[in-house]
């Protein structure tokens, strides 16, 4: 069952293409990342989504909806962390999260909510005495509190420090455990490979690759690196590698067997590959590719 | 084609079973953010207050009870062009620039509970400082209460409410928000002088029949006359007006260009 269906989605701002005849589907109670530098249409997506701007030309549909038409019947069922948005800022942490219980149907009690996103310790602190990554937490609480269906977080850990931030993922991922689909857009990539079982990467409003996170990373190559030593030259080794300062790094489908490969060549030499490190596909490997072939 | 910035009013006017408590508690809540902002209560209570007590009260010692019954009457339309137009305009474009009313469109509210409940909290605070300042002319300048009580809570209570939405539908002329209370200077003054409550002003002919039209000299008419008929068909159009204005041009978000 799918709980977001994207076909098609174009929309321009002032003549502008943001996004470009966007297609993705995300399943129920799965995570979903939405990735992409600045400016390639993510948080356009998602406001469309999230029935805050009209889709262009295309079809949107969240939990059978249309965010636009359909937008007070789909408030009820979504939670949604915007990016960017004000609180009170005379209002204590309790006290925000206190009204906004006033407008849940059925909302968690106030200590729950709090507690989920770990701001239990500064309920009695005024709004404006938080930190960056305070208020992103209390955003949080707040788009939890009526117990959505589908959850959207545009950019949710954004300066949190690392505990906070660890916190947050436990939290999503509990959700998602049970039955809740997030649409998660973030610049951390460790963040989106941790979270997300699904992805897709946008550049210049177009989705440049996407799929589900393991065979997407499956499919890229990974990555072998040592120190180079200084009596061998790139040519002698018995794989292509690439210099990236005093690093040689080879790319190979099979990491482990390119690291034995070369292990095998320098023992028969006695030949010491210093600072060796054997990774398969990263997020970061797959984004950064994606945005040098844009380029 | 809609922009982001510019999406006008979406949604059912009424909302479900839900729509009169999220109503109330946006009321409440508008209530409870006005009283805490000191600058705000003195700019949209204690300075009309005075003009509404204080004026009536200088005329009473110096030309008599009709003059400052006048000059009150005539402040009633101060009193709605700074304590609901100004004080709903400069509160929703600050809302709107700091994207708190974007945050408040992320709940469960629909568009018309959010301002709905701004409306019906400024347009109580209205009615509220209002009947305190016809007790209080009473009072200290023995100005007489009016002599229809019923017709009169009417037509303040309607006029209250009907600057209050215009006073939210005026923010899409509202660039940005630390301009607010200046771009309602010209209706605090157009107001004032069409209710007579800077003194006899002279105009041309053909302007106060123009000026009659205003819901502000539609409220004090209806106060110094006791008739309601015209000046509730007239806050009426005026409430049609403010509707057709927010559902076309009221911005939920700050212009990005």
């Amino acid at each position: 069952m799918r709980a977001i269906e994207v076909s098609g989605l174009s929309k321009s701002h002032q003549g502008f293409p943001a996004v470009r005849d966007v297609s993705f589907e995300v399943a129920e109670g799965t995570v979903f990342a939405l990735l992409g530098r600045n400016g390639a249409g993510k948080t356009t997506t998602v406001e469309v989504l999230a029935g805050f701007q009209r889709a262009g030309s295309g079809t949107v549909r969240v939990l059978g909806l249309d965010p636009w038409s359909d937008r007070a019947a789909l408030r009820q069922r979504v939670g949604i962390m915007l990016q960017e948005a004000g609180f009170f800022p005379e209002l204590t942490v309790a006290q925000t999260v206190g009204i906004w219980r006033d407008f849940t149907a059925a909302p968690r009690p106030r200590d729950e909510a709090l507690e989920l996103a770990g701001l239990e310790d500064r309920s009695g602190t005024r709004v404006r005495q938080l930190s960056g990554g305070e208020k992103r937490r209390l955003d949080l609480a707040l788009a939890l509190l009526g117990r959505p269906d589908v959850l959207f977080l545009d950019e949710p850990t954004t300066g949190m420090d690392p505990e906070a931030r660890s916190r947050t993922w436990e939290v999503v991922r509990d959700l998602a455990g049970q039955g809740t689909t997030v649409l998660l857009t973030t610049h951390y990539l460790e963040e989106a490979q941790r979270l997300a079982s699904a992805l897709a990467v946008m550049d210049q409003g177009e989705i440049v690759a996407s799929g589900g996170m393991a065979e997407t990373l499956a499919a890229r190559r990974g990555r072998v690196a040592f120190r180079m030593p200084a009596e061998v030259r790139p040519a002698d080794l018995p794989l292509a590698v690439t210099l990236e300062g005093d690093l040689a790094v080879c790319r190979a489908e099979d990491p482990d067997l390119a690291a034995q490969t070369l292990l095998s060549w320098a023992a028969a030499r006695g030949v010491r590959l210093a600072g060796l490190e054997v990774r398969t596909a990263t997020l970061e490997d797959l984004f950064l590719d994606l945005s040098r072939s844009a380029r | 084609m809609t922009s982001p910035m510019t999406s006008p009013m979406t949604g059912p006017m009424t909302g479900p079973m839900t729509g009169p408590r999220n109503m109330a508690a946006t009321c409440r809540l508008a209530t409870r953010l006005f009283w805490r902002d000191k600058s705000m209560v003195f700019a949209s209570v204690v300075t009309p207050v005075g003009l509404a007590v204080g004026m009536p009260a200088l005329m009473r010692n110096v030309t008599g009870v009709a003059a400052a019954t006048h000059v009150f009457q005539g402040a009633l339309a101060l009193l709605l062009a700074i304590t609901a137009f100004m004080n709903v305009t400069v509160v929703l474009a600050g809302r709107r620039d700091q994207l708190v009313l974007k945050r408040l469109r992320a709940s469960r509210l629909t568009d018309a509970q959010i301002l709905t409940g701004q409306i019906a909290g400024t347009a109580t605070q209205t009615v509220i400082v209002t009947v305190s300042c016809t007790l209080a002319v009473h009072l200290v300048a023995d100005v007489p209460l009016p002599a229809d009580p019923v017709g009169f809570a009417a037509v303040v209570i309607a006029g209250s409410a009907v600057l209050s939405l215009l006073g939210a539908a005026y923010t899409a002329a509202v660039p940005r928000a630390e301009l607010a209370a200046a771009f309602t200077t010209p209706v605090f003054l157009v107001a004032g002088v069409s209710a007579g409550a800077m003194g006899p002003i002279p105009l041309p002919s053909w302007l106060p029949p123009v000026l009659d039209l205003l819901p502000t000299t539609a409220v004090v008419d209806a106060v110094r006359t006791g008739e309601l008929v015209v000046p509730l068909l007239i806050l009426a159009g005026w409430t049609l007006a403010g509707l057709a204005a927010i559902r076309l041009w009221f911005r939920w978000e700050p212009r990005r260009s």
